[in-house]
């Protein structure tokens, strides 16, 4: 028996086709049927014009579009012969925003999509507080606008740095920010302070709280979320950063990669419109995410509940809450590390004088993203989009599963539904 | 259509932006008394949906009546309202739950949703988009998939003729509509907006992609996406443009129609005169610069350092109107200008062809609405190096409201 199911509040929409067979999962098919034709209306333009049209790829991680964008410009830069020189200090502002990007996303799946679900999976009867996801990402963007000047949207990072050129007072404002932030993640999701929280190294350690987040531990174990929801154990992190490591996972052993090997394939999705490729590596499906580069930075507890649970949804889940908080810390040791007196911007040639191909790869708050561009004398000859919702959720045949397809296999339709979920969906990125 | 949409683009010019800002005693009076009255009815009125108390709710996020009153007169004086009004304005948002909303997401990157609802928007106003009677939308409700689609249809019965119809996302034409589809029908997006848009009191498109058709209709517009207004004919309709559109600009759009109920004045693009009435450039943080005539050269350079004017680096303040130079972004704390970014222009019809990026106006083969219909931008744009160069007085004189001089031209 087939039947659709729609998803909403996720960015943009997806529906999926279940087919099912003696009441569990048989197969499922995705679909994301929007389209705008990004990739085509970037062709012919100023290649730094794409500085202002891809992070509007996403509302929720056009930040993670606009760093891939530049780094693909750098990259061509580099190709071209002319190496772009990055100070440390624009470096570091770069790493800062994304990872505040990625903060206020988490913050938004926990209390907007994953609390509200398990509670309507679980029946149960605590109150929902999404308006706590709104203010802690209100505050997490407040800290980007403060170096990029708005969120979201923002379009600060330009080939050769930034455009900011932030005062001690800016730098102050932004660690007051982040206090705030931090204070009421203690206060309001974890009930225990951050550095005690990430000094867990055992689920059981969850035991000691009494708040959202043990709420949602509590549930995904009660609806056995420890044992469903099984991917391919293969894991990829493509993006340097200085909060996790390129890395190609199978069950915990890692390999090198290389962002090259990254292909497409044709969806399949037989009885309705999709317009989302699948991404592989070298032809086979992996999972990104913040359970990727948990397993590649060998983050203790993930590692833990790995060796426990694999892949399960509940890993999934989880490790997107760990990633929240370790972020947190990790932004703050970042804004320690800026020293305002190195230069925002260090100038290059033109980019008219530019033609060659560039990759930029990013850790957006659900796996990499990838930009490939060619440019001819400055302007754009073709642009490519990867994104992490590809590799996770992409639908494919019978025989060769996505991570999603296969983490809903064998399930009711209700979990299906909730472990689909766990892959923090975003269809606006998917189709672009 | 194609026809239909440059004209309209064109009829713009800085004289139909024009603000009239006092009206005479009379005028505010018999406009004082007639607020007053659809006040008090809508007070007798149930809420269209009682989930939560204004009051109350303000009072649990620590906004005292102090900060409520301070917030209401600012948007008193953003509605452009002489400062008696501010109790009415008071009164109007506590009974902004008896306005039904309906919000529909199109072709678009959620990225309003995201700036209005979540994470953007002066505190006061977050609360108040939170307790609006928000009928119906698909990224934030709880309901999904049939359940949404009978709530959906729900709301416009219950609520047929009375309800604001928000619309974030451009229409995609091309394929007959098949870019963009939605519900378990597959119902495209242009019938499920005109089936939408039926019954509703009130059009309003928020952001660039509803108004103009935003980046999706960028050259060479591959989905032949088009706004709301080339679409939806026979209803009042309100456009809210910028990329993403200013959350305060949403709230005083929704005050502003409890309180009087009718739709504020709109210019000929149909933007909200109170938010679109003046430029970037009138009363940005940096004009003294541009007024000095100090400017950003190249990124990184003495100038940047120092918060220079951005106009050589390719700033758009000054042909686009919007007022981000007045209330900012993410509750105030900053704009892309605010960290020497300069202004894309997001608020103008094309700007994702026209304006994106640094190329300076005065190299770039573009019209630019204020300096006339007639005027290219290589002689505005040339017009206002040469006054900076030569007059100062010339600027700092002309009105901060622009388009004041009568003959339509800047210069």
């Amino acid at each position: 028996m087939i039947t659709k199911q729609l998803i909403e509040q996720i960015e943009g929409e997806a529906s999926i086709l279940f087919d099912m067979k003696n009441g569990v999962v048989d197969f499922a098919t995705i679909s994301f049927p929007h389209f705008r034709g990004i990739e085509s209306i970037l062709k012919g333009k100023n290649a730094l014009d794409a500085l202002v049209i891809t992070p509007r790829v996403c509302g929720i991680c056009g930040h993670a579009h606009l760093m891939a964008t530049v780094r693909a410009l750098e990259d061509a830069y580099k190709n071209a012969g002319y190496p772009i020189e990055l100070s440390k200090k624009s470096k570091i502002i770069r790493e800062f925003t994304l990872t505040m990007e990625i903060v206020q996303n988490h913050f938004k799946w926990i209390y907007l999509t994953i609390i509200p679900e398990v509670a309507k999976l679980s029946n149960s009867t605590r109150e929902q507080t999404p308006l706590k996801g709104a203010y802690a990402a209100s505050i997490a963007s407040k800290a980007i606008a403060v170096f990029a000047g708005q969120w979201p949207h923002s379009s600060y990072m330009i080939p050769g740095g930034i455009t900011t050129d932030p005062t001690n007072l800016d730098v102050l404002k932004v660690e007051s920010f982040m206090d705030e932030l931090i204070g009421f993640f203690e206060k309001e999701s974890l009930g225990v302070s951050l550095e005690k929280f990430l000094s867990f190294e055992s689920c059981k350690d969850f035991k000691i709280l009494n708040s959202d987040i043990s709420f949602l531990e509590n549930s995904l174990i009660d609806m056995k979320m420890n044992q469903k929801g099984f991917a391919y154990d293969r894991f990829l992190v493509i993006a340097k950063h200085t909060f996790t490591k390129p890395s190609k996972l199978k069950h915990t052993r890692p390999f090198s990669i290389n962002a090259k090997y990254v292909n497409t394939i044709d969806s399949y999705s037989p009885n309705q419109i999709s317009y989302a490729k699948n991404a592989q590596y070298k032809n086979i499906f992996y999972e990104t995410g913040p359970l990727a580069r948990a397993m590649a930075t060998n983050f203790p507890i993930v590692k833990n509940m790995h060796r426990r649970f694999k892949d399960s949804a509940y890993s999934r889940a989880i490790a997107r809450v760990f990633e929240l908080a370790t972020l947190l810390q990790h932004a703050k040791e970042l804004l320690v590390q800026i020293d305002i007196s190195q230069k925002s911007f260090i100038k290059s040639v033109d980019i008219s004088k530019i033609t060659a191909k560039g990759i930029g790869v990013v850790e957006a708050p659900r796996g990499p993203l990838l930009h490939s561009v060619n440019i001819k004398e400055g302007i754009i000859q073709d642009y490519k989009i990867i994104t992490p919702t590809q590799f996770n959720i992409g639908s494919s045949s019978k025989s060769d599963p996505t991570p999603a397809q296969k983490a809903m296999k064998g399930v009711t339709k209700a979990e299906a539904l909730f472990i689909f979920r766990t892959f923090d969906v975003c269809s606006v990125c998917t189709t672009h | 259509m194609a026809d239909r949409i440059e004209g309209v683009k064109k009829l713009f010019t800085s004289k139909s932006a024009h603000v009239e800002t006092n009206r005479g005693d009379a005028h505010y009076e018999k406009l004082f008394q007639s607020c007053q009255a659809r006040i008090e009815e809508l007070k007798t009125q149930t809420p269209s949906n009682n989930r939560l108390d204004i009051d109350d709710l303000l009072q649990d996020q620590g906004v005292n009546r102090r900060d409520f009153m301070k917030w209401a007169s600012a948007v008193t004086g953003m509605l452009m309202l002489p400062a008696s009004f501010t109790p009415l304005v008071a009164d109007a948002a506590l009974l902004m739950n008896r306005a039904p909303v309906i919000w529909l997401e199109l072709s678009d990157c959620a990225g309003n949703t995201e700036a209005m609802l979540r994470s953007d928007g002066p505190k006061i106003d977050e609360i108040l988009l939170d307790i609006i009677s928000l009928e119906f939308n698909e990224t934030i409700m709880a309901a999904s998939g049939h359940q949404a689609e009978a709530q959906l249809e729900d709301a416009m019965h219950t609520f047929k003729d009375k309800y604001l119809l928000f619309v974030e996302g451009a229409i995609p034409m091309g394929i007959n509509g098949q870019y963009g589809t939605i519900g378990a029908q597959g119902e495209t997006f242009y019938d499920h907006l005109m089936r939408i848009s039926k019954d509703a009191a009130v059009v309003v498109a928020v952001g660039s992609c509803a108004t103009f058709g935003g980046v999706p209709a960028a050259s060479p517009n591959p989905t032949d996406a088009v706004g709301v207004m080339d679409v939806v004919n026979g209803k009042p309709l309100i456009n809210i443009p910028a990329c993403p559109a200013n959350p305060a600009n949403m709230v005083g759009v929704i005050i502003h129609y409890i309180l009087t109920g009718q739709v504020p004045e709109l210019d000929s693009l149909l933007r909200p005169k109170f938010a679109f009435g003046y430029r970037i450039h009138d009363n940005c943080e940096r004009r003294a610069h541009f007024d000095a005539g100090e400017f950003v050269e190249e990124w990184g350079d003495v100038g940047a350092k120092n918060n220079f004017c951005l106009y050589k680096v390719g700033c758009k303040g000054p042909m686009t109107f919007n007022n981000c130079s007045i209330i900012r972004y993410n509750e105030s704390v900053n704009w892309p200008v605010g960290v020497g970014r300069g202004c894309i222009g997001c608020s103008e019809p094309d700007f994702w062809d026209k304006y994106a990026y640094e190329r300076p106006m005065a190299d770039a083969n573009i019209k630019a609405p204020t300096g006339g219909v007639e005027k290219t931008v290589d002689e505005f744009g040339l017009g206002l190096l040469t006054a900076a160069g030569i007059g100062i007085g010339i600027h700092a004189a002309a009105s901060i409201i622009a388009g004041k001089k009568e003959d339509g031209g800047e210069v």
